[in-house]
């Protein structure tokens, strides 16, 4: 199905917006097409590189499809979606952790699944690997931010906005997040 | 590209404030995380198949409070004019003219519930 077209190439982000409120679907394909793998960095960063962290981007976007009457234009686009993003993930963390806690004797287990494309060659695979591990090593409130600042490149004061945190608290988990992945990174 | 080169760009991106950096891009660039290639088509998919549902769902919604609306109006124009037909008989709305007893005794109705 051939849903993106042209004609969208150079619409703004509000412009798509409202363009998809009245049941364009071309207009909705170019936001998904634009913020894919930003949703992708945060999906796969906070969960692995798993076929669940495929279901859950899809979520990212069908509840962003069902909640675009309520996006004002007051934050950009990408924070929406980023804030749905971390919403959803973090969701499904708890959800796996009480999952793993009711089956599983080691409690605080989550998933450790890598399904990684067999296209990618070797240096991804390793790279994707190593990120996977350290990141799934850390706590999920450390997690989401390591993600934000190091996959995507938010600035502290912009993960604080996206994660409705305040500045200190961002501040200080990230000196923490960056203690807890040199020492996990050292036994990688 | 190995392990330690990895591990080093991890650690410089992480360290500057800066969303641009070199270690930044390059960590993007070597990492690149995307969904598979049919994504786009499964969320069109799935919305806009799980939109037929829901039409369905609001159809039968509205048909019920439909249904409800008719039977409700007729209720009240039932007693309505029932009200109105007992004013016209009786001539008040007292409550033993609405309970059907304002020709009765109490003697009749003693009567009438022990049969002597």
């Amino acid at each position: 199905m051939q849903i993106v077209e042209d004609r969208y190439d150079n619409a703004n982000d509000q412009e798509l917006v409202e363009a998809s409120l009245k049941g364009d679907k071309t207009a909705f394909g170019e936001i998904v097409n634009r913020y894919r793998k930003m949703v992708a960095r945060t999906v796969k960063g906070m969960l692995g590189d798993t076929v669940f962290a495929e279901d859950i981007g899809q979520e990212v976007f069908i509840k962003l499809y069902y909640s675009l009457s309520e996006f004002r234009g007051e934050a950009k686009l990408s924070t929406y979606i980023q804030r749905i993003a971390v919403n959803l993930t973090l969701n499904e963390i708890k959800r796996r952790k009480r999952f793993y806690s009711t089956f599983s004797q080691a409690g605080n287990n989550e998933m450790h699944e890598y399904e990684i494309p067999d296209s990618d060659d070797e240096d991804r695979k390793d790279a994707r690997e190593l990120v996977n591990r350290a990141l799934q090593g850390m706590e999920p409130k450390f997690r989401v931010i390591l993600t934000m600042r190091m996959l995507q490149g938010y600035s502290t004061k912009e993960t604080a906005e996206i994660l409705n945190l305040p500045l200190g608290t961002v501040l200080s988990r990230l000196s923490r997040a960056q203690e807890q992945i040199r020492k996990i990174l050292e036994k990688l | 590209m190995k392990h330690d080169e990895i591990k080093d760009l991890i650690t410089k991106a992480l360290n500057d404030d800066d969303p641009a950096t070199e270690a930044r891009r390059k960590l993007e660039e070597v990492i690149s995380y995307d969904f598979s290639g049919s994504f786009r088509e499964k969320i069109a998919d799935r919305i806009f198949s799980a939109g037929v549902v829901i039409n369905r769902e609001v159809e039968f919604i509205r048909s019920w409070n439909n249904a409800f609306m008719r039977i409700a109006l007729t209720g009240v124009a039932a007693i309505v004019i029932l009200v109105i037909s007992l004013y016209l008989i009786n001539g008040s709305f007292s409550v033993n003219s609405i309970l059907g007893l304002n020709d009765s005794y109490d003697e009749s109705i003693v009567c009438l519930l022990t049969g002597n």
